[in-house]
Order: structure tokens, then C-alpha cells, then sequence
């Protein structure tokens, strides 16, 4: 087993397929819990507390959604970067842009920008600069056009944001198959995102969803948008929902 | 090749109209072409023809594909094994562990052990039963394992053992037996964890994963 | 003498008529006349030993695998590695240890990480002796040196092992995980000082 230290760490690269190095020497947002271990001097930020006092934070970060869930590191020293054992991969913008499930990016260099995509759960990162994301599984390429099932999705670059695609001949094979009870606990093949253009679509292999913290703010957001009677008919639902999942 | 790894955990396959396949449900990760799917129920239903090929096991959904082009599948980052069969001898797995295999291929529920045996197998060691699927005919099968399932070769005279939870698969002359040792140690708590054992004897091979852990929905 | 070897997500042991210690439960398959049958818990057995157990926390059950042939061993898929001892000690993360070959003695370690809880607990079972410990991590471990005036801080979620001339500190105030009340307990990492290895896995229990 190789051993490394604060000097024969890589300056930005892979340590092996799941956990990363990143030498610093200024500042890098870095995921919460996505720290492993660091050599040098270096703090740890709260992007908001951060952002008091550096305003350039602010406008890099520019998701409140997420921003809970993020740090900044500054200072000088090597910081390693890993996600449950995942493949960690870095990407490499070029004046590009690139949509990827929030939960999975890891970190981003400052000279990047984070917005938050238009399809929930997915951020999207502008400009030139390293970022780094984990996925389970070595990354799939695909090209469009291409249908993904929405679990499944790590990300997409270049390509427009993708259109939900129902499976029309599943709909007619469940309602034969009178399967219409099971319809509900949906299993996906019915429900697809359909990519089309150019560009590339980022896959791995489905799993279970690690709980995004910013999916609960994101709701809890819109439902603002509903008039006093359809809020009453939402907390009807979800009332009886959680009454359900207790029994 | 029909069945191609992509990486450890997804495997592509190419759909035909001479070559459909049969999936777990909730497990296509996308496709490209003109595939259509549609879910399977039931014993002796089926979707297109494909009658007597769908799962008697409930516990397990499945769903066909056909059409015309290429399909990814895998399934919450378990490891993904793909076996040629070549008819010659069948396969024994759990139901819940096929991920993808030919529509042309023969499934049939079996049960190991008989009695008493049967009901501690299906009830004690495994919660839902052991090889409950054995797979025949002439095809391709892709399964799932945690961490990916090594194979070890049993010969003549020679003894595989197997813990119940770790045992994937298996191919040819092979008898399995279960092998229960319950002791007072086992009875309150303080026992190797090991009193289930698969013996697995004859000529064939035996697939294991590292890890005890079942498929899970 | 026996001999582990790791082999990816496996460890084989080798038997020759002796016996390993390892996690109860871990075996997978094996080959050949092996037994299995419980062998106490990490730390040896007596009051003493029991009691520290308890005030650490600890709880690694130990199985005895003992015959000839070859035995798999595995718990969730979890990488295995091997460390030679050559007379020193490794203080391991209890749950990271997968088997011990013959003569290393097995201790519950007291000070340092012990009794502080990062949620599921931080305590350690020191391996002592010549011989080889098989340990498991999720991912392949990472070794980073810790030298005088280069000292290494750690996540205790992905802390595996250490062995050195090492002293441990906490440092809290890190805002890795808990910012604003989120979670429970005072975030707060290991700091390793002194000169040794730490070996972290890419993931936080």
C-alpha cells in the first residue's frame, strides 16, 4: 500500500477512483461531509458566513436552495474529497456549462458558477474551472437521442433540458394486466427524461436516492404559490400519507 | 456479444425482434432506439407471445422488452454478473437476483430441501427462499450481486460450503445440501454465526458474493 | 501458519491445522475441513477485559476458524486489506476488523478516541504481536504519513487504523457537517500528531 504524504499528494487529481486530492491555495466550495482528511491550515466556512465577508462567494454560489449544505474551504494545504465510497470523478468546463444531481457534486473551484437547474434535484455549474462529482459506478456517456430513467440520471452537458416521456404502450399493457393498484408504486420504465440535440447525457447505475435536504426546501417553496384552498387539499394529502407510512 | 458490461454495475443489451429480453422492473437505466416495454405478470401470461417465460415469483416483478435497439440495465449499484448458458446444465438462482436475461430461456420455481428442511430453509436462514428459480435453455443471464460474485469450482470429492445469504448461483451436477447446526450457543446469541451452511458437492460451479447482504426492492 | 490473503472485496485464509480469529459471521464460503465456533470477544474475556468493553463501547464478537483448507471470508462487500505487524501496534476502528492470524493479542484502547462519540462511537481495538490483520473499509484504503510539524486531520467517520508514535487531538470548530444545528452532537475531527500512518477510507460511516 502506497503511502502519501502532504507533499506526494496530487495537486488536482484522483488519490484512486473514489477519493480525490485537492491542493489549496486560496478557497474551494466543498460539499458538506464530503471531507475526508486535510493536511495544512485549513478552515472551514459556512458558504453564507463566508460570504459576509468575501462578496465574490455570493455570486459564485448563487443557489439558496442549496447553500445550507455547502462550505468554503480557504487557506493552504491538501484536501481530500470522497463520497461513501462512490467513483469520484473531476470534470474540466471550458467556458461550458454542465447540469449534474446536486447531491452527488462534491466540489467546485470558485472560478465556476452554481445555479440551480429547472429540473428539481439538479444544479447546474457556468464558466471554466474543475468540479468534482461522485457517481455509483464508473460514469456512462451516452448520446441523444437517448431516454433515461430518471433515478438513474447523474447528469447532462450541451444538450437542452430534457422532456418527460411516458411509456404509452406500458400505460395500455398495466391497464390490461389490470395492474392499475400496483400503477402507484411506479417502478420507472414508465416514466422516462427524453434527451434530444447534441450534447451528452451522464449516467450510472440507479440507487436509492441519499435524502436531498434541498428537495423538502424546494416544495415547501412552491407550495407558497398555492391559493389557501389548494394548500388545505396538500396537507389533507400529506396528513393522510403520514398517517399511512405510520401504521 | 448481446450482453456487454459497461462497467461493474451496467450492463447493455442489444434488443431484436428475433432477441427479447426480460428484466426486473425498475431496473432499465435508458435506452436509445425503438424499444418498448411492458410490464409481466403472472405465470403463463405474458406480454408478445412470451408465454410460461414470466416469473411465478411475486415477490419479484418483471417486465419484457422488445422492438429495436439498445437498453442499459442495473440496479442500485449491486454488481452485475453475466453467465452464457449453454443448456448443457441449468442455472439455480434466486429469483430476486435477475436482473436481465433472453426471453427464450425457460424459468421454473425450485425449491431445495423437502419437508421440514424446506420450511426452516425458506423461513430461518434465507426469509424468502433459496434458488427458488432454476434457469434453462440455450441464452444469456445478467445478475446481481453485492460486490460482485466470485466462482468457485467444485469437483469430485471435494466440499463447497456456502453461507446461505452469500450463495448467488449455481451451475451443473451439483447436489446442495443445507446443513443446520443449531447448538445452545446459537440459541442465545453467542454462536460463529456460521450454524447455516450450503454443501455444495459434485461437478460444477458455485457463485458467492462478498457480502451477506439479499437484493433488496 | 495460517496466511490471509486480500483478494478485492474477499480475504482468503490459508489453514494448515491451525486457527484465525475473525468477525463472527463474516464467512461467506470455504473449502476444504473448516469449523467455525465462537471465540469471545476482541479484547479477551475476564472481568477486567469486560469491563472495558463497556466503558469503550465495544463490541467486536470474534469467531474461530480453525482446520485445513481455505476459508472466504467478507462482511457487506467491504474491501479487505492486510497489514503486516512486525512487532508494533495498530489501533483499528472496532468495526473495520475483519481477522487476526495466530498470536496477535487483542486489546480494547482506553484513552485517546475512546468513550467520545462522533454518533456511532470513535472506540478502537489495538492489535499487538507479529503477525497479519485484515481490515475493511468501504473503498480501497488510502495510507497518508504523519510526520513532526506535518500534522493530518481526520473525519472520525473515515478514520480505519493508525500505527506510529502517534498522539490524537480533537478539533472542533471544523464545520464539515454540522452548521447550523443540523445533525446532532459538536462537530469536531481527529488530529494526529507526532510520526506514523493513518490509513482513512474514501467514504464516512
Amino acid at each position: 500500500m502506497k503511502t502519501w504524504s502532504a507533499s506526494s499528494l496530487p495537486d488536482v487529481d484522483n488519490v484512486n477512483p473514489y477519493c480525490y486530492s485537492v491542493r489549496l491555495a486560496g478557497s474551494w466550495f466543498v460539499q458538506k461531509g464530503a471531507m475526508i482528511a486535510y493536511y495544512g491550515d485549513v478552515r472551514f466556512d459556512a458558504v453564507t458566513a463566508f460570504a459576509s465577508r468575501q462578496a465574490w462567494a455570493a455570486a459564485s454560489f448563487s443557489s439558496p436552495l442549496y447553500v445550507q449544505d455547502w462550505v468554503v474551504a480557504e487557506g493552504n494545504g491538501v484536501v481530500l474529497l470522497a463520497d461513501r465510497g462512490f467513483d469520484v470523478n473531476s470534470f474540466d468546463l471550458a467556458e461550458g456549462n454542465l447540469t449534474v444531481r446536486a447531491t452527488n457534486l462534491l466540489g467546485f473551484a470558485p472560478t465556476l458558477e452554481l445555479k440551480q437547474s429547472i429540473v428539481p434535484g439538479f444544479v447546474t455549474l457556468l464558466g471554466t474551472g474543475t468540479f468534482l462529482a461522485s457517481s455509483n459506478g464508473p460514469v456512462i456517456f451516452v448520446e441523444p437521442p437517448f431516454r433515461a430513467d430518471p433515478e438513474a440520471l447523474l447528469g447532462w452537458a450541451d444538450c437542452p433540458s430534457p422532456a418527460v416521456h411516458h411509456d404509452a404502450q406500458w400505460m395500455m399493457a398495466s391497464l390490461r394486466g389490470a395492474l392499475q393498484g400496483a400503477f402507484g408504486r411506479a417502478s420507472g420504465e414508465e416514466r422516462q427524461y427524453d434527451f434530444t440535440g447534441a450534447g451528452t447525457v451522464l449516467l450510472q447505475s440507479s440507487e436509492v436516492q441519499r435524502e436531498d435536504p434541498a428537495l423538502l426546501r424546494l416544495v415547501t417553496e412552491q407550495a407558497l404559490q398555492l391559493t389557501p384552498q389548494q394548500s388545505g387539499v396538500l396537507g389533507a394529502e400529506l396528513a393522510a400519507r403520514a398517517r399511512q407510512q405510520q401504521v | 456479444m448481446a450482453y456487454e458490461l459497461l462497467n461493474s454495475k451496467v450492463v447493455a443489451v442489444d434488443v431484436t425482434g428475433q432477441r427479447p429480453v426480460l428484466s426486473r422492473r425498475g431496473a432499465m437505466l435508458g435506452y436509445s432506439g425503438r424499444v418498448a416495454f411492458a410490464p409481466v405478470h403472472g405465470q403463463g401470461t405474458g406480454v408478445g407471445g412470451m408465454v410460461g417465460a414470466a416469473l411465478a415469483s411475486e415477490s419479484v416483478p418483471m417486465m419484457a422488452s422488445t422492438g429495436d435497439g439498445k437498453a442499459l440495465f442495473g440496479h442500485r449499484g449491486l454488481h452485475v454478473t453475466v453467465l452464457d448458458l449453454d443448456g448443457s446444465a441449468p442455472l439455480l438462482v434466486e429469483a430476486d437476483r435477475l436482473l436481465v436475461h433472453d426471453a427464450a430461456l425457460q424459468t421454473s420455481v425450485q425449491f431445495l430441501g423437502q419437508g421440514g428442511l424446506k420450511a426452516m430453509v425458506r423461513g430461518m436462514a434465507t426469509g424468502q427462499g433459496l434458488f427458488t428459480t432454476q434457469v434453462n435453455g440455450v441464452g444469456q443471464v445478467a445478475l446481481l450481486s453485492h460486490g460482485g460474485a466470485f466462482p468457485l469450482q467444485v469437483q469430485p470429492g471435494e466440499t463447497v460450503g456456502v453461507d446461505p445469504q452469500a450463495y448467488v448461483a449455481s451451475k451443473g451436477q451439483l447436489s446442495l445440501d443445507l446443513s443446520a447446526k443449531v447448538g445452545w450457543r446459537e440459541a442465545v446469541g453467542r454462536g460463529s454465526g456460521e450454524a447455516f451452511q450450503i454443501h455444495v458437492t459434485g461437478t460444477g460451479t458455485v457463485w458467492v458474493q462478498a457480502s451477506e447482504q439479499k437484493v433488496k426492492a | 501458519m495460517a496466511t490471509l490473503t486480500a483478494d478485492g472485496r474477499v480475504l482468503q485464509v490459508q489453514l494448515h491445522g491451525d486457527a484465525v480469529r475473525a468477525v463472527t459471521g463474516s464467512m461467506v464460503a470455504f473449502t476444504g475441513a473448516v469449523q467455525f465456533k465462537h471465540a469471545g470477544a476482541g479484547g479477551g474475556d475476564g472481568m477486567r477485559a469486560a469491563l472495558k468493553r463497556r466503558v469503550a463501547g465495544e463490541s467486536v464478537s470474534l469467531m474461530e476458524c480453525s482446520g485445513s483448507g481455505t476459508a472466504y471470508l467478507a462482511v457487506e462487500a467491504r474491501q479487505v486489506a492486510v497489514v503486516d505487524l512486525v512487532g508494533d501496534t495498530l489501533s483499528v476502528e472496532s468495526e473495520s476488523l475483519l481477522a487476526v492470524s495466530p498470536g496477535l493479542t487483542l486489546d480494547v484502547k482506553f484513552a485517546g478516541m475512546s468513550g467520545i462519540s462522533s454518533g456511532q462511537g470513535l472506540a478502537t481495538t489495538t492489535v499487538s504481536g507479529q503477525g497479519q490483520v485484515a481490515l475493511m473499509s468501504e473503498g480501497p484504503l488510502i495510507a497518508l504519513e504523519v510526520a513532526p510539524g506535518q500534522p493530518l486531520v481526520v473525519d472520525p467517520d473515515a478514520f480505519i487504523a493508525s500505527r506510529g508514535q502517534l498522539s490524537t487531538s480533537f478539533v472542533s470548530g471544523v464545520s464539515w457537517k454540522s452548521l447550523v444545528g443540523e445533525g446532532s452532537g459538536e462537530p469536531f475531527s481527529i488530529r494526529f500528531d507526532g510520526a506514523g500512518t493513518v490509513l482513512v477510507q474514501p467514504a464516512e460511516r
